[in-house]
């Protein structure tokens, strides 16, 4: 049974460990701040400049889920929007180094950490990936270890 | 929990409150931040192996931290409306783990919640706790939708500081010699 939607991309057997991917860069402004936390993360540090300012932080910061959020999008775009991925299984150590402030740009890569097949599910095999984010000083904002499964081209061949 | 290090109880459920999902937010956050077909297209997903439209689960995870979040606000307002002084707790180094059991549906109803599994003081940080939380996320029917191991700090109501320490913070406030402190440490 093929995905249509997937049926032109990399499949698991397309994968080698040790593969970096460039995730590009995002530059995150203030808006994207304040939206995202009026939503998910209402604290006063990554809402109002004053409260900021008067933080531990110094100043306008985004969530550490925001930080997350973005950094998958940027995976999506240049990773899984062109895998046969089939969605995420979870993350590991996800650590918030520093915080991300307004106008920082942030960018990063993620590198084929493991591959194995699924015991269960044949059809699946389970690729981990491994986050390294920094901001535009080099200096890490985000590491974790993500692991996603992707659809196998042959699931009837021995793993 | 904005509870003092010292109020917090080891395996106490702290019950977070439930959210349900849309399909319009499910889109809209895939849209974001996740612009896969199963997140983003009700008719491709259709093909993907859960056979419809799924939460990110990073949408999931972002609605379980603002339930908390307005837990711990509530919290904050409870102990106060008693005439006591709420607790201070300090931001998250990290997540040691997050396992997605369960796909979000549109319509599903998921329910948070939160128990501190351990606590210690930090070695690292005087005056403060570290707090090891464990958040649930189930839905309607009971099945597991995720579960994470996350670190947290809460602050000492007991601290004192020791005096070594209180006079190095005060210099650290004079302009030239705090400078050069700062720049020593």
């Amino acid at each position: 049974m093929t995905n249509p939607v997937t049926k032109d991309r990399r499949h698991f057997e397309d994968l080698s460990p040790g593969e970096v991917i460039d995730l590009g860069k995002t530059q995150v402004s203030r808006e994207m701040i304040t939206t995202f936390a009026g939503e998910f993360d209402p604290l006063p540090f990554h809402l109002d400049e004053d409260a900021a300012k008067a933080s531990l932080l110094g100043g306008l910061a985004s969530s550490g889920w925001q930080t997350g959020a973005l950094s998958l999008r940027m995976l999506v775009d240049n990773f899984l929007s062109k895998i046969a991925s089939c969605g995420g299984l979870g993350f590991r150590n996800l650590k918030w180094k520093n915080p991300v402030m307004v106008g920082d740009i942030i960018g990063g890569t993620v590198t084929i950490a493991e591959l194995r097949r699924s015991s269960s599910h044949p059809q699946w095999g389970i690729v981990t990936l491994d986050f390294d984010m920094r901001n535009q000083h080099g200096k890490p904002v985000l590491t974790m270890r993500l692991a996603n499964l992707v659809e196998c081209r042959d699931p009837g061949a021995p793993a | 929990m904005t509870r003092w290090f010292e109020d917090i109880v080891i395996d106490e459920p702290f019950p977070l409150g439930s959210h349900t999902f849309s399909a319009e937010e499910i889109i809209r956050f895939g849209r974001a931040y996740d612009p896969q077909y199963f997140h983003t297209d009700p008719d491709l997903a259709k093909h993907s192996h859960f056979g419809g439209l799924i939460a990110s689960g990073w949408h999931t995870v972002s609605v379980g931290h603002r339930k908390m979040v307005d837990a711990l606000f509530a919290e904050e307002e409870r102990l106060r409306g008693l005439g006591q002084e709420p607790g201070v707790s300090g931001p998250s180094p990290g997540v040691n783990s997050m396992d997605f059991k369960a796909p979000v549906r549109p319509g599903d109803t998921v329910t948070y919640q939160l128990v501190v599994t351990d606590k210690r003081r930090s070695n690292s940080i005087p005056g403060w706790g570290l707090l090891f939380n464990r958040l649930t996320a189930t839905n309607q029917h009971g099945d597991l939708v995720y579960e994470a191991d996350l670190v947290g700090f809460s602050k000492l109501r007991d601290y004192r500081m020791p005096w070594r320490l209180t006079l190095l913070l005060a210099l650290t406030r004079v302009p030239v010699l705090g400078k050069l402190i700062r720049r020593g440490s």
